[in-house]
């Protein structure tokens, strides 16, 4: 239930008013609990005691065994240490019976820790520790150890602190500068589409902030430079979290909630209803939750309805009427006004507190109702209307007892009225169908039944002219009419009669073939892609046969005109070139069989290198005799001449 | 008509053989032997189809290019043309037959399939 509550909550929408934004994110009475479970766990150190004690006496909680704690915080106190003086002095603090006792020299530890050269932290610890301890401490020097430090450390956690430590201080002492820097923390922080203001640090950082800043506004009794809408957008984002990573984030929201609950001068309010805004004659009151941001109820609060309009009609319903509180829940009899079924906005406003944020609400609330089907009358008419129609009424929920026939001479007609069943007001819900199932088939056509303008449902089924709908198959049909609307509370579905519709002529097959899209289609088979037709091997040999023989006759050729080899000297060169003239018409063939396009080309760079020398080594030789041989001709021939 | 045109043909033959060099016949019979491979190529897809296409055009290139480049070599070897080729020794000629041929061989090689 509370589940539901707080879901529904959540979910809750409420329209950004004109004037003001009201709280999206809250904590509900569950997240309350949870927050309290949170820092109830066990103590692991001081530290964590320290959170959890001083968080659960922020939400009004004592511990389970304030003994037990106080006993706890004096085993694991260092007297040494400025941190768990802090944690222990507050904590003790926080718990109803438990002192702790100091010496001179912690006392003196902790003056010494107020100094310019401390950070704001330990500042924060020791004034703390010393306030909450009772012991005596100089304001002014604080604030201008503050002041310096501010200087030096300009990130928010710092501020907050320093922020936090001058509400401990006398109010005698010059806070203003440090009052100043609320606002300019307010600056820093990050507007998220209007809904959200938060540090880049994150959540604990903006709830620390939030309960530091009116920790110090109060001590010095000025409001905090925070516009309405501003407060409510750190109340979204200090609550949009509902489970806690950490007991110190855990601390801090809860810190939040009680610097929000209860402060001078801000107080957000969260309005809800209890359940879904829903009113009808079962339940004619309309209830509200109005709590403040730890879901404790406003009791002191007057809640008012400013006004209350029908949204379809616009006509107010309801202006300045009052709720009762009963129980913590603010009651109103709305069905008392006799509202007509539908949705109404409803403008409401806390009063009662100056304090108070976000205090106008809107509000969206159902009144629902129940319909009856009055005069429900079934005829079969004759096209021509010759012969006179036969009505017969059927009572809800009775079926008629007999069925009607109609064939494509005749229209079956159908009237009726939905009227609200307590006050006898015409309805129109939003659906009305009326729906025809041939049970053998299992085939169903589905009409829709329209009002005339005085309100009254008339459906007629021509069956010549709906043949198609209908597959022109003949058969028995029950007939149901189908009402429902938002604002109904009893859908109605209602086998009025059966009807025995028939067709002209059976054109559609004799069996309705169920479309049934699930059964396994027909199996595709594949069809690789053929290979090309090759002409036949014979004719394939003949022409290779073919192409080689002009070889043969190259041969023949060479052999008739003398071209012999005698010629060829054996010198290395010129057998290395003919060696790697041979490898590389090899290597073309292994290529074609074998190898890739650079496999090839490094096999060939190799041979060919050796080639191309041993070649031109010989070709050279070559010249060189062919010079010398002309030279000589040429000399024999001039000799010849002479 | 025809009677001139044997009597040219039969001219020209007898001018062939007798003033040729042997060396440029044996190049001309090489000549020969490559046309007739590239024809027989030709006729084969002309009469029984393109099938491996890439065979055929790397078969038929290699006969063209084959045929250019034996072309080249007999004009540049040829003694009449020594004017036009100074610096084109026959055995220059021959060489760059070779690597003609190499890379010619080469992309026919790749592109037979």
């Amino acid at each position: 239930m509370a589940l539901l509550r707080s879901v529904s909550l959540l979910v809750f929408v409420l329209a950004l008013g004109a004037q003001a934004l009201t709280p999206s994110h809250y904590l509900a009475a569950s997240d309350v609990d949870r927050l309290q479970a949170v820092l109830s766990q066990p103590f692991t150190d001081l530290k964590s005691a320290y959170f959890s004690i001083v968080g659960l006496s922020k939400l009004g909680v004592s511990v389970a065994d304030s003994n037990d704690a106080c006993s706890f915080i004096k085993a694991n106190l260092d007297s040494s240490s400025i941190e768990a003086l802090f944690y222990a002095a507050e904590a003790s603090q926080a718990l109803p019976s438990c002192e702790i006792h100091v010496s001179n020299e912690t006392r003196d530890l902790l003056h010494a820790a107020v100094s310019e050269d401390s950070t704001v932290s330990q500042i924060h610890q020791a004034v703390s520790a010393l306030s909450s301890l009772g012991l005596p401490l100089a304001s002014q020097e604080v604030v201008s150890a503050l002041k310096a430090r501010i200087s030096k450390e300009d990130n928010v956690v710092a501020i907050t602190l320093a922020l936090q430590t001058a509400s401990r201080l006398s109010q005698q002492a010059e806070l203003g500068e440090i009052l100043e820097e609320i606002e300019d923390l307010a600056a820093r922080l990050d507007d998220l589409g209007g809904v959200y203001l938060q540090f880049e640090e994150g959540l604990e950082a903006t709830a620390l902030f939030v309960s530091a800043a009116y920790a110090l506004s109060d001590h010095v009794d000025v409001e905090p430079p925070l516009k309405e809408d501003q407060v409510i957008q750190l109340v979204n984002s200090v609550f949009s979290k509902k489970s806690w990573d950490s007991l110190s984030e855990a601390f801090s929201v809860a810190s939040a909630a009680a610097a929000l609950s209860n402060n001078r001068f801000h107080k957000p309010v969260v309005v809800s209803a209890v359940g879904p805004a829903t009113v009808s004659h079962s339940q004619p009151l309309l209830q509200l939750q109005v709590t403040d941001v730890l879901c404790q109820p406003l009791s002191s609060a007057d809640v008012l309805v400013e006004s209350a309009t029908s949204v379809t009609s616009k006509a107010a319903i309801l202006s300045q009427t009052p709720f009762t509180l009963r129980d913590g829940i603010f009651e109103l009899n709305f069905m008392a006004s006799k509202p007509a079924s539908g949705y109404y906005q409803f403008s409401v406003a806390v009063t009662g507190d100056t304090r108070l944020v976000a205090n106008h609400v809107e509000l969206k609330v159902k009144v629902s109702t129940k319909v009856a089907i009055n005069n429900m009358d079934l005829s079969v008419v004759d096209k021509d209307q010759s012969i006179g129609t036969k009505t017969t009424r059927v009572e809800y929920p009775n079926k008629a007892k007999a069925s009607f026939i109609a064939d494509s001479h005749q229209n079956f007609a159908m009237t009726f009225q939905l009227v609200d069943d307590t006050t006898g007001v015409e309805l129109t819900p939003h659906q009305t169908f009326v729906r025809l199932h041939n049970q053998k088939t299992g085939q169903e056509v589905v009409f829709v039944a329209e009002p005339d303008s005085k309100n009254l449902y008339k459906f007629e089924l021509d069956t010549a002219e709906r043949k198609t709908e209908f597959d022109s198959i003949s058969g028995t049909y029950a007939l149901y009419l189908m009402v429902g609307d938002a604002t109904l509370e009893n859908p109605v579905l209602w086998n009025v009669a059966d009807v025995v519709l028939k067709f002209p002529d059976e054109e559609a097959p004799s069996t309705v073939q169920s479309k049934n899209l699930y059964v396994p289609k027909p199996e595709i088979q594949h069809l690789f892609r053929e290979p090309e037709k090759r002409p036949p091997t014979v004719l394939s040999n003949t022409f290779t046969a073919l192409v080689l023989s002009p070889f043969l006759l190259l041969l023949i050729l060479w052999f008739k005109l003398g071209a012999n080899i005698s010629n060829f000297s054996f010198s290395p060169s010129s057998v290395l070139f003919h060696v790697g003239h041979a490898a590389m018409l090899g290597l073309m063939y292994v290529y074609w069989t074998h190898l890739n396009m650079f496999q090839t080309l490094k096999y060939l760079a190799i041979v060919g290198s050796l080639t191309f020398l041993a070649g031109n080594r010989m070709l050279a030789q070559k010249a060189v005799k062919r010079i010398a041989a002309e030279q000589s001709s040429r000399l024999a021939k001039y000799r010849s001449l002479r | 008509m025809s009677h001139s045109v044997v009597a040219v043909i039969s001219r020209f033959l007898e001018e062939y053989r007798s003033s040729t060099s042997n060396k440029l016949k044996v190049i001309d019979a090489y000549l020969l032997y490559i046309l007739l491979t590239g024809a027989f190529q030709f006729l084969y897809c002309l009469l029984v189809g393109t099938f491996p296409f890439n065979s055929f055009l790397s078969g038929f290139i290699s006969s063209v290019g084959s045929f250019i480049l034996a072309v080249c070599l007999r004009i540049q070897i040829n003694p009449q043309n020594k004017g036009d080729f100074l610096s084109v020794s026959p055995e220059r000629a021959f060489a760059d037959f070779l690597f003609a041929h190499t890379v010619l061989h080469l992309v026919v090689v790749n592109f037979i399939g």
